[in-house]
C-alpha cells in the first residue's frame, strides 16, 4: 500500500488497527465518533454538515464543469454544427445556473466556513446546529428542483433569467428551475444567519473582534450579504414565477410592465453575490499567505475593514450590469462612478497580501501555489472590471467574451483557486491525512496554465467583438476559440487530479499532525481530525492572530 | 428578552450543551430572530418597490386600481392585527410573570385574531372575485379593462397580500404548536424565551401589514 | 379574572399598561390614516399618510418589539434592514426618476 516516496508508512487510515482507543484526554475524532448512515444524515455537528456540503457541491461542480466542456467543444467550429441551437442554449444555461447557485455561492462558506468558523473562534458548534442541518436539506431540495428541470429538458434563458425571454418566449422548463433557485436562496440565508449570530455570540474568552482571523471577518461580511441581498432576489424570482404562471404583467412590456425592474431586483442581489463568491476566497488567501510566508499578516485591520467595506460598497454598484439595457443615463453615470470605489478595498487586500509575502520566509507548497495564482488572476480580473465599469468601454464590449473572460478571472481565477487552495490547506484538518505534495503542485500548475490558456484568449475575442451566448461565429475567431478549448482540456486534467489524490489520501495518506504547516490559529491547536466537540477545554485567546515568527514593520515604528 | 424575565419564579431557559451560558444562548436567539426579520423586511421591500415603480410609470391606472381595493376591509384588518399584537404582548408579559394559564389564553386569543384576519382577507378575495377584480385569471373578464396597466397593480396586490397571508398562516401554525407545548407544566422554566422570540416574529408580521396597508390601499387613492 | 387577588390585579395592570397604551396609539394613528385616505382632504396627502405609517412602524419597533430595552447590537440589527431598503429604493429611483 505504501507506493511512492511521499506516501507515509502508517498504512490504512479508516480501518487502521493501530488507532488507539479513545480516552478522556484524546476523545474519538468527529469522523469516528459514530459510524451509522443516520449519524451523517441527521448530524448537527458543523464539521459533518460541512462534509455533506462538500460532497454535494463537488457533484454540482462536476455537472457544471462537464457542461462547460461541452460548450467549449461546440465552439471549436465556427458554424455551430456540434449541437443544435437549443441544446447549446441549454448547455450554457445549465453551466451558469449550476456553477453560480449550486457551486460558487455555497462553495467556501458552506464547507470551509461551516467547518472552520466554530474552530477558529473557539466554539463548540454554530449557534443553531439544527438550522445548519436544515440549510443543507433546503439546499438539496432546491437542487432537486433544478435537476428535475434539467432532466425534463432543460432551460435556455441563461443564468440571469432575463424577462421577457424567460416569461414570454422560452418554451423550456423555466418554472422548476426558478423554484429551485428560489429555494436555494433560503439555504444561503440560513447559513448566513447562523454565521452572523455565531460570530457575534459564541467567541471564546479573549477572542475579541480584532483577534479574529480574517477568514472569520470575510465570512461575517459574506453573511451580511446573504441576509441583506438574498431576499430581494427571492421576491424577484417569485414575481417572475407569477409572471410566467399567471401573466401578472409587472415585468411584461405588453401590459405596460417594465423588464428593467426585474434587472434592478435581480442585480441588487446578483452583484453583491459576486462578493459572496469572492470574499470567502479572500479569507482563505489571508490564512494561507501568512502561514506559508511564516510572517504576520500585513495591515490586519485594513484587511478586516476592507472586507466590510467591500460588502457595503457592493450594494451601490449593481447598475453597471445595465448600462445598455434602458436605464437612465444619469443612473448609469452614478453606478459607473460608484463602481470604481470597489477597486479601493480590493486593492487594499491585494497590497496587503503582497506586503505579507515581502521578506517572508516562503514555502511554495500546494496551498501557497494556489494563493499566488489567486492573487495574480484576481488582479487581472479586477482591473478588467474597471474597464467594464467605464461607460464608453462597456458600450463597446458589452455582452461579448470580454465580459465572460472578466468574470471567469474573478470566479475561477479567484474563487475556485481559493477553494482549491483552502481544500489543500485544510485537507489534513478535515481528514487527518496528508495528500501527496508532488501531485498537489503538479495540478496547481496545470490549473494555472490551463485557466490562462482557456480564458485569456476570450479577452481578445471579446475585444474583437465576439458576442457571448452564440455558437455560430465568424470564422476569423476560430483560432482563438480552439486555443481556448484546448486550454479547457488542460484545466479539466488539473481538476481531475485533486479529486483522485485527495480521496486517495483519506485512506492511504500519511497521518497528519495537528499543525502540519506550522500555522497559527485555534483550528491548528486541536487534533487532526478534530474531536467531535472541537475543544477538550474552552480555549482562551491571549494574543493577536497571525503571531508568526516574522513580524512586519507596518508604520515605521518597530514592534518589539 | 430583557425586562423582568429573570424575576419570576419558575421562569427561565434551559442551557443547550453547545452554549457556554444561558445569557449567551438567549442573546443568540434574539439576534437570530432579528437577523431573520431583516430578510423578511427586504423580501417585502422588493414588492413595495415594485408598487412604487408602477405608480411612477402609470399614475392614473394605479390610482384607479387602488380605489377599487376594499379600503374598509383593509382598515378593519389592520385593527385586528394591532389587537393581536396587543394580546401577543400580553402573552409575553404573563410569561415573564410565570402566569402560565393566562399566557396560554392570550396566545389562543392571538391565534384567533390572526385567523380572523385571514377570514376577512378571504372574504375580501371572494368579493374581489365576484367584482371581476382578479385580472390574473385569464378566462375571466376584468372590471378595469379600460385601464390596462391597472392590472399590474392589482396583481401585485395579490402577490403581496398572499405572501403576507402565508407568513401569517405560518405564524398561526407555529403559535398553536407552541401554545400546546406551553400548556404543559414546566414549559416556562425551560423555554420562556421562545415566547419572546416568537413575539418578535408576530409583531413584525404586524409591522409588515402596517406598511402594506397604506402602500397598497391608502397612498394611491 | 374574577378570582384574582388585588395584588395580582395590580401586577397585571402594571405589566399591561405599556402594551395597552401602545395599541391605543397605533389605533389612533391608524384612525388618522384611514380618515385621510377616506376624505383625501388636500393634494399630496400621501406624504402625511406615509409619515403616519412611519410613526406606526417606529412605535412597533421601539415599544412593542422592545428595541428600547435591547443592547446596541440588537438596535443596529433592527435598523440596518431599513437602511438597506433605503439603498434599494434610492439607487433604483436614480433610474426611474431620471428616465
Amino acid at each position: 500500500m505504501t507506493s511512492g516516496t511521499a506516501t507515509g508508512t502508517e498504512g490504512l487510515a479508516l480501518r487502521d488497527p493501530h488507532t488507539p482507543d479513545p480516552t478522556l484526554d484524546r476523545p474519538a475524532d468527529y469522523l469516528h465518533a459514530e459510524h451509522t448512515l443516520r449519524s451523517w444524515f441527521l448530524t448537527t455537528d458543523h464539521k459533518r454538515i460541512a462534509l455533506l456540503y462538500l460532497a454535494s457541491i463537488t457533484a454540482f461542480f462536476v455537472i457544471g464543469a462537464v457542461t462547460a466542456g461541452l460548450v467549449r467543444l461546440a465552439l471549436v467550429v465556427p458554424d455551430g454544427q456540434v449541437f443544435t441551437n437549443d441544446t447549446y442554449n441549454k448547455l450554457f444555461t445549465i453551466h451558469g445556473v449550476v456553477m453560480v447557485w449550486f457551486f460558487l455561492i455555497p462553495s467556501i462558506p458552506a464547507t470551509f466556513g461551516n467547518f472552520l468558523i466554530p474552530l477558529m473562534i473557539g466554539a463548540r458548534d454554530l449557534a443553531f446546529p439544527k438550522l445548519n442541518l436544515a440549510s443543507w436539506y433546503v439546499f438539496m431540495t432546491g437542487a432537486l428542483f433544478t435537476l428535475v428541470s434539467v432532466v425534463l429538458g432543460g432551460v435556455d434563458t441563461g443564468w440571469t433569467f432575463y424577462t421577457p425571454l424567460s416569461t414570454a418566449f422560452s418554451n423550456t422548463w423555466v418554472v422548476p428551475a426558478l423554484i429551485g433557485v428560489t429555494i436555494v436562496g433560503f439555504s444561503s440565508i440560513l447559513t448566513g444567519l447562523n454565521f452572523v449570530v455565531t460570530i457575534h455570540t459564541m467567541r471564546a474568552p479573549g477572542m475579541t473582534w480584532f483577534r479574529l482571523p480574517i477568514f472569520v471577518w470575510t465570512h461575517y461580511a459574506t453573511s451580511l450579504i446573504f441576509l441583506l441581498a438574498t431576499p430581494v432576489i427571492t421576491v424577484a424570482l417569485i414575481l417572475l414565477i407569477m409572471e410566467r404562471a399567471f401573466h401578472i404583467g409587472v415585468f411584461d412590456p405588453a401590459y405596460g410592465g417594465d423588464p428593467v425592474l426585474f434587472q434592478h431586483l435581480f442585480w441588487f442581489y446578483s452583484h453583491p453575490a459576486v462578493y459572496i463568491m469572492v470574499l470567502p476566497g479572500m479569507g482563505v488567501i489571508s490564512e494561507i499567505v501568512p502561514a506559508f510566508a511564516q510572517k504576520k499578516l500585513f495591515g490586519y485591520k485594513f484587511v478586516a475593514y476592507a472586507a466590510i467595506g467591500l460588502a457595503s460598497v457592493t450594494f451601490f454598484v449593481w447598475g453597471h450590469h445595465m448600462f445598455v439595457n434602458g436605464q437612465s443615463d444619469l443612473a448609469s453615470v452614478a453606478f459607473s462612478v460608484l463602481s470604481f470605489a470597489v477597486a479601493v478595498p480590493s486593492a487594499v487586500k491585494v497590497y496587503n497580501w503582497t506586503a505579507t509575502i515581502h521578506k517572508g520566509s516562503l514555502k511554495l507548497d500546494t496551498p501557497m501555489l494556489y494563493a499566488m495564482g489567486y492573487i495574480g488572476l484576481f488582479v487581472l480580473g479586477g482591473l478588467t472590471g474597471l474597464y467594464l465599469a467605464t461607460l464608453a468601454i462597456n458600450q463597446h464590449v458589452h455582452a461579448t467574451y470580454f465580459v465572460v473572460a472578466h468574470f471567469h478571472y474573478i470566479m475561477v481565477g479567484g474563487t475556485v483557486l481559493a477553494f482549491l487552495g483552502g481544500l489543500h490547506f485544510w485537507w489534513p484538518k478535515f481528514t487527518g491525512r496528508m495528500y501527496i505534495e508532488a501531485w498537489g503542485r503538479i495540478s496547481a500548475f496545470l490549473i494555472f496554465i490551463g485557466f490562462n490558456v482557456t480564458f485569456f484568449p476570450q479577452f481578445i475575442l471579446g475585444y474583437l467583438g465576439m458576442p457571448r451566448r452564440y455558437h455560430i461565429y465568424p470564422p476569423e475567431f476560430q483560432f482563438l476559440n480552439i486555443l481556448s478549448s484546448a486550454g479547457s482540456t488542460i484545466l479539466a486534467v488539473g481538476y481531475i487530479f485533486p479529486m483522485v489524490y485527495l480521496v486517495y489520501a483519506i485512506w492511504f495518506g500519511r497521518r497528519a499532525p495537528a499543525n502540519p504547516w506550522d500555522a497559527r490559529g485555534l483550528e491548528w491547536t486541536v487534533a487532526s481530525p478534530p474531536p467531535a466537540h472541537n475543544f477538550l477545554s474552552e480555549p482562551e485567546v491571549p494574543e493577536m492572530p497571525y503571531d508568526y515568527p516574522i513580524q512586519a514593520r507596518e508604520t515605521g515604528r518597530q514592534h518589539t | 428578552m430583557s425586562a423582568g424575565a429573570e424575576g419570576a419564579e419558575g421562569v427561565g431557559v434551559a442551557l443547550v450543551s453547545h452554549f457556554a451560558t444561558v445569557e449567551q444562548q438567549r442573546h443568540a436567539a434574539v439576534l437570530g430572530m432579528w437577523a431573520w426579520l431583516l430578510t423578511e423586511l427586504l423580501l417585502f421591500a422588493g414588492l413595495f418597490l415594485t408598487a412604487l415603480v408602477l405608480r411612477l410609470l402609470h399614475p392614473e391606472a394605479v390610482q384607479e386600481a387602488a380605489r377599487h381595493l376594499k379600503f374598509w376591509i383593509g382598515a378593519l384588518n389592520t385593527v385586528v392585527l394591532i389587537t393581536s399584537s396587543l394580546t401577543m404582548s400580553g402573552a409575553i408579559q404573563l410569561s415573564r410573570l410565570g402566569w402560565q394559564r393566562g399566557m396560554v389564553r392570550f396566545m389562543l386569543a392571538t391565534a384567533a385574531l390572526g385567523t380572523l384576519f385571514l377570514a376577512f382577507k378571504g372574504y375580501e378575495y371572494w368579493a374581489d372575485y365576484h367584482e371581476h377584480m382578479m385580472p390574473f385569471l385569464g378566462g375571466r373578464p376584468y372590471a378595469l379593462e379600460s385601464a390596462p396597466a391597472s392590472r399590474l397593480f392589482v396583481n401585485l396586490y395579490y402577490v403581496a397580500t398572499s405572501l403576507h397571508g402565508l407568513h401569517l398562516t405560518t405564524g398561526i401554525g407555529i403559535l398553536l404548536a407552541m401554545t400546546w407545548q406551553a400548556s404543559r407544566p414546566g414549559f416556562l422554566a425551560r423555554h420562556q424565551n421562545r415566547i419572546e422570540i416568537f413575539g418578535l416574529y408576530w409583531h413584525f408580521i404586524d409591522l409588515i401589514w402596517i406598511l402594506a396597508f397604506p402602500i397598497l390601499y391608502v397612498v394611491n387613492r | 379574572m374574577a378570582r384574582m387577588s388585588d395584588d395580582e390585579r395590580r401586577v397585571l395592570r402594571a405589566h399591561m399598561r405599556v402594551p395597552v397604551l401602545t395599541a391605543g396609539a397605533l389605533l389612533g394613528l391608524l384612525g388618522v390614516n384611514v380618515a385621510l385616505g377616506a376624505t383625501l382632504p388636500f393634494a399630496h396627502v400621501w406624504i402625511l399618510e406615509l409619515m403616519v405609517a412611519t410613526a406606526m412602524v417606529v412605535t412597533i419597533l421601539w415599544v412593542s418589539m422592545e428595541v428600547r430595552h435591547e443592547p446596541p447590537l440588537v438596535r443596529l440589527f433592527a435598523g440596518i434592514g431599513f437602511f438597506w431598503v433605503g439603498i434599494l429604493f434610492a439607487m433604483t429611483l436614480t433610474d426611474y426618476l431620471t428616465r
